[in-house]
């Protein structure tokens, strides 16, 4: 085989400038993929990375929203969790919020306010009382303006409060912006652990796939089973979420211009195979006299048509190396331009050069054939 | 070696061969000769098995090869036959060595085997030294040689030389009737066109081509006249 190739290459130095010319579209079209594939390789390995643990990669994310305003408590239960985790491809499945806030009855003498909590952060500022971090299972409370105001005329501070049950003391009031959301009460994170952490709908079912499932179907199965048998299904309903829609417009985008530089791309090799195929045609008519006295001394047709193939792939392959090279070149002018890092990947390379060998074979086996079954004793008429 | 019973050959309308009636023995050294335009070239193709568009019979070593396949072809052209060209036909952009080697690249042997057969017919015919230089580099006798070479370096039974003197003086001409002579002596068959008689004479029979017909000797040709 390395002699074969050893003759295509010096059958093409013969002919050094209409080869490279030829070569040209193969460059153009080659360094067009490498360039197209690394700027959408770069994007989306900077998304992913960006986005974490949230990348979906390995996890189909089921939601359950309320159907009516009235009742949104809800979602998913521990008998659904190991129903959802029974389908095939299912790792294990694991119960989330989207909210982070309990829901919760808060009673004070006679009045009666339904409210979301959630526990203390490390900082907040207070229109009334002092801050500071409740430790163990302390009663305190700190309350939003909005409520202190729903529950008492005057003077909130110190004041007993009922949060399901169990009594709890003012400690502070809070402002709530339209810029800054908040839940309407805070307790010790110890508390909200022990009474209400367990509150909080878990509104989503995470189920972890293994590597070979298809998620689509595992998304699709889910969502039927919740229906049927999901113990919150006449509340609620159940549907696969996109968490990354963003990214997913900005892909949609990316696509849009991969799609342009693509169809560049193969209009440039398109063109770039005609050439190799005149290029390979003008190549077997020169070389009639070659081709009689190869078969003349036992060249099979079939010899004949793998010389010039391999020259043609040969002429092919070599433009693509020359493109790679180009395309490192100019993913590396569009880096300094680009937010993100375009990368050239092993696969961008390997494709390249298989479509080099794929235009070098496809282009070049009509001419090939044609010298590989041109009439003998014509052939060497040939001077 | 070989026999042709009525080989006819038309090209359209036209009958470039009638009737040929021709028995080679092994170890025969045949020339056929006659004017211009005669058929000799069209002759030597359907008995190299370069042209298969003949009527009638043709037996080579008792087998007929008209409806055999064209790889099979080529390998009895690559391992039987050896052809020496009119006007050489060498490769110009291939050295002495390449173009010598041109055979052997189809067929089955071993690279070190290749080169030793190679070597051994550049001294054979008196190239050695040459290798390396291009046909352009060489002189007419020369380049005949390496034709030679090239034609024998498979170790051939048949040897077909069409007009192989033609483009040389007569001295040089000599030369190479003595390496044909030398081939022949060590049991090859050779057939070859010319239309020189003094070069004819180094074969041990002739026969006479006269607008596709063929004589068994030179008067009968005039006779026909
Ligand atoms: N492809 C062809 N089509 C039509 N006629 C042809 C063809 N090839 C050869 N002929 C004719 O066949 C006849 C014999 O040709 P051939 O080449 O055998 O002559 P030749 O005896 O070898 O002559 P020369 O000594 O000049 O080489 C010639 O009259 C030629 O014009
Ligand atoms: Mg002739």
């Amino acid at each position: 085989m390395t002699d074969k190739i050893m003759i295509a290459l010096k059958s093409i130095g013969k002919n050094k400038n209409r080869n490279f010319l030829t070569m040209l579209g193969i460059i153009i079209g080659i360094a067009s993929v490498i360039c197209i594939l690394a700027i959408g390789d770069g994007f989306t390995h900077t998304v992913t990375k960006g986005m974490g643990n949230h990348n979906t990669r390995n996890k189909v994310i089921l939601q359950w929203e309320p159907t009516s305003d009235y009742n949104t408590d809800g979602g998913f239960t521990p008998n659904d969790a190991s129903a959802l985790s029974k389908i095939p491809g299912v790792d294990h499945v694991k119960l989330t919020s989207s909210v982070a806030e309990a829901g919760a009855k808060v009673q004070y003498k006679t009045k009666n306010v339904s409210i979301g909590l959630n526990k203390q952060p490390k900082h907040l500022s207070l229109v009334k009382g002092t801050y500071f971090t409740m430790t163990g299972a302390s009663n305190g409370v700190y309350i939003s303006e909005d409520l202190a105001h729903k529950l008492f005329k005057e003077n909130a501070i110190n004041r007993l409060i009922s949060i399901d049950g169990t009594v709890f003391e003012v400690q502070g009031i809070y402002h709530i912006s339209e810029m800054n959301y908040r839940p309407d009460a805070y307790v010790s994170k110890q508390i909200f652990k022990e009474l209400f952490a367990n509150q909080i709908s878990k509104d989503q079912a995470k189920l972890y796939v293994k590597a070979d499932a298809n998620k689509k179907q595992v998304g699709k199965t889910a969502v039927q089973r919740m229906k049927k048998m999901g113990e919150q299904k006449n509340t609620g309903r159940y549907s696969v979420s996109n968490p990354d829609t963003v990214s997913k417009q900005f892909t949609r985008i990316l696509n849009d211009i991969t799609y342009f530089i693509a169809f560049i791309a193969g209009i440039s090799l398109l063109i770039a195979g005609i050439g190799v195929m005149n290029v390979m045609y003008i190549t077997v008519s020169e070389r009639r006299k070659e081709i009689g006295i190869r078969r003349a001394f036992g060249a099979t047709s079939g010899d004949i048509r793998n010389q010039f193939l391999i020259e043609s792939v040969v002429l092919c392959v070599i433009g693509g190396l020359i493109g790679i090279i180009f395309g490192y070149i100019f993913v590396a002018i569009i880096n300094a331009f680009l937010p993100f890092k375009a990368v050239i990947t092993a696969y961008s390379i390997i494709l390249s050069l298989s479509v080099s060998t794929a235009v070098g074979l496809i282009f070049g086996f009509i001419p090939s054939n044609k010298a590989a079954h041109s009439e003998l004793v014509g052939l060497l008429k040939e001077e | 070696m070989l026999k042709v019973t009525n080989v006819g050959k038309a090209y359209g309308k036209f009958t470039a061969l009638e009737n040929i009636n021709l028995e080679v023995a092994d170890g025969e050294f045949l020339a056929v000769m006659g004017p211009s335009g005669s058929g000799k070239s069209t002759l030597i193709n359907v008995l190299g098995l370069l042209d298969q568009s003949y009527t009638g019979e043709y037996l080579l070593e008792g087998k007929n090869y008209k409806d055999v396949n064209d790889n099979e072809l080529s390998q009895i052209r690559g391992d039987q036959l050896g052809f020496v060209f009119q006007n050489f036909k060498l490769l110009t952009t291939y050295n002495v060595y390449e173009n010598i080697e041109i055979p052997l690249i189809y067929s089955k042997k071993k690279q070190s085997k290749k080169h030793e057969m190679v070597e051994d017919v550049i001294e054979k015919v008196g190239l050695t030294g040459k290798e390396k230089n291009r046909p352009s580099e060489l002189s007419g006798g020369q380049q005949q040689r390496v034709a030679i070479a090239r034609a024998i370096v498979n170790r051939p039974k048949l040897i077909i030389a069409d007009e192989p003197t033609g483009a040389l003086d007569s001295k040089t001409s000599k030369e190479i009737m003595e390496i044909f002579t030398k081939l022949n002596e060590a049991g090859t068959t050779i057939i070859m066109v010319t239309h020189d008689s003094e070069v004819a004479e180094y074969a041990m029979r002739t026969v006479y081509i006269r607008d596709g017909r063929l004589y068994n000797d030179e008067k009968s040709v005039k006779n026909h006249d």
